[in-house]
């Protein structure tokens, strides 16, 4: 690649809707909620199994 | 799709269907647009160059990292309800202008939740969750604190029943923090997973709207509860979140002035309202622009310094962060989320409490209008046709369905001046990813 870089290269978006995310609105903003700035919890809880479980 | 963006002497290419961001220069993006169909004027562009661009958007084509495809699959939607937030108080120890809740009363009687009803809600959450381990509860006004005891005996009899039946709750509370003291905040410190304090920066621009009963300012009797509630918090979770109007349209002054005082996960929301010298208006959209940009720069300045700190609507995972599914969702309210107000009737959200039309049952009915429901059920960011080509849905799923409803008198009818804003968050959070990355 010469002329352009590549900032974030995703892995595959899923469908994987196991639903176990938490809700939007929990978040901070009560008003203007920004769903892509959540995490994926199964992922977290994987991550961290002491912590979440 | 794909969307070209500058943010100052930077150029980016965002892929909306890979989530892949792309920087390049200024060549680069006008050669794009160009692709894109745009009457743009490359005549500086040499034909070596040309080449050279056009050999590098083939190749990232080739990788699936441009042009790809937007998956276009629906969600799959399960009656399982997660969350509750639970309005353990209609009243507020404040008369903040700008409220959406009529000062803590939502255009009624003020009234307290009692246990009994905190009960019934947290049974109703239990009984409809299905499989799923991990629920929520939110305790929300008014100001939660004025009725604590309530929220204490509710904590521990949800988890007592969470224990029974193999299930785990979260718990989070939003506060003005006037009711902040040492055992309180040991308690929220303790049980809350999340707790989100209110707070809008400045002492002049807190004081002009949030103000007491007697109509005094506030900020000097929540400053220090709040600094002490988060020194003992740690590294738990917190939000101080604050609501910038028309009046303080250089909200990042309060943005810094929060991280100044020690604050170190902040949000600023844009004010919600009506009243016509502190609603935000389209008039105002190129200054808020403007200012997320003065923002940005001050934020990636403090983290160079190491002096960092996280805001709320600068967070964008590309990499990680939510399934497509959840991203296609929108936010639950009105089929996975309800508020229970104090007699125990439900609502979609927060933001729908006391509306008649949007009543969708009680706590002690314990079932819902499966109408209503159907509604907030089949709204996704499919049914938004206005998302259909914005290069930020995957990441707003189609913003708030109560203040689509509230503005356009639909909740699949995203109101334009929230897009704008939420568009201009998304750029700069892309803009803040590519220089920490290039920093390394």
């Amino acid at each position: 690649m010469n002329k352009i870089k590549t900032i974030a290269r995703p892995a595959d978006r899923k469908v994987t809707g196991c639903g176990e995310c938490r809700s939007t609105c929990q978040s901070a903003c009560k008003t203007s909620c920004t769903v892509g700035n959540q995490s994926c919890e199964r992922i977290q809880r994987e991550n961290n199994p002491e912590k979440n479980n | 799709m794909v969307h070209v963006f500058q943010y100052k002497d930077h150029y980016y290419i965002f892929d909306t269907g890979s989530a892949s961001l792309h920087e390049c220069d200024e060549k680069g993006a006008l050669l794009m647009r160009e692709k894109l169909g745009e009457a743009v004027d490359t005549s500086s562009i040499s034909d070596t160059e040309r080449r050279e661009y056009e050999e590098d958007f083939a190749a990232l084509e080739r990788e699936g990292l441009l042009f790809k495809e937007e998956v276009h699959v629906w969600p799959p939607k399960s009656d399982e309800v997660k969350a509750l937030c639970l309005h353990i108080c209609h009243d507020c120890n404040l008369r903040c202008r700008y409220c959406f809740a009529d000062e803590g009363a939502y255009h009624a009687e003020r009234a307290f939740m009692s246990f009994e009803t905190a009960k019934r809600a947290i049974d109703f959450l239990i009984e409809n969750s299905g499989e799923r381990k991990v629920l929520e509860t939110d305790f929300f006004g008014g100001e939660p604190l004025m009725n604590f005891d309530v929220v204490k005996q509710t904590v521990y009899y949800a988890k007592e029943q969470a224990a029974k039946r193999g299930k785990k709750f979260l718990f989070t509370l939003t506060t003005n923090g006037l009711l902040l003291k040492d055992d309180i905040a040991e308690f929220l410190n303790e049980e809350m997973e999340n707790v989100v304090l209110s707070l809008d920066g400045r002492k002049e621009i807190h004081d002009a709207v949030r103000k007491t009963a007697n109509g005094k300012g506030s900020f000097d009797l929540v400053i220090q509860n709040l600094k002490n509630f988060v020194q003992i918090r740690g590294d738990k979770h917190y939000y101080v979140r604050g609501t910038f109007t028309a009046k303080n349209l250089d909200f990042s002054k309060d943005v810094l002035f929060l991280a100044d005082n020690g604050f170190e996960s902040i949000s600023m929301e844009p004010v919600v309202t009506d009243l016509p010298d502190l609603a935000i208006t389209k008039e105002d959209l190129s200054r808020i622009c403007e200012e997320y940009d003065e923002l940005c720069d001050k934020y990636l300045e403090r983290i160079a310094r190491g002096k960092g700190f996280n805001f709320f609507h600068f967070n964008v995972d590309l990499e990680g962060g939510p399934c497509l599914s959840k991203r296609v969702s929108a936010c639950g309210a009105g089929n996975e989320y309800f508020s229970v107000v104090p007699n125990g009737d439900i609502y979609p959200c927060h933001q729908f409490a006391g509306d008649p039309e949007f009543r969708m049952g009680s706590v002690y009915e314990g079932k819902l209008d499966e109408k209503i429901r159907g509604k907030f059920k089949n709204s996704c960011l499919f049914t938004r046709k206005k998302c259909e080509n914005c290069f930020a849905k995957f990441i707003c799923s189609g913003g708030c369905s109560a203040n689509n409803y509230h503005f356009n008198g639909d909740i699949d009818e995203p109101y334009d001046i929230t897009c704008e804003m939420m568009k201009k968050r998304v750029e700069d959070g892309m803009h803040i990813l590519a220089v920490t990355k290039n920093r390394g």
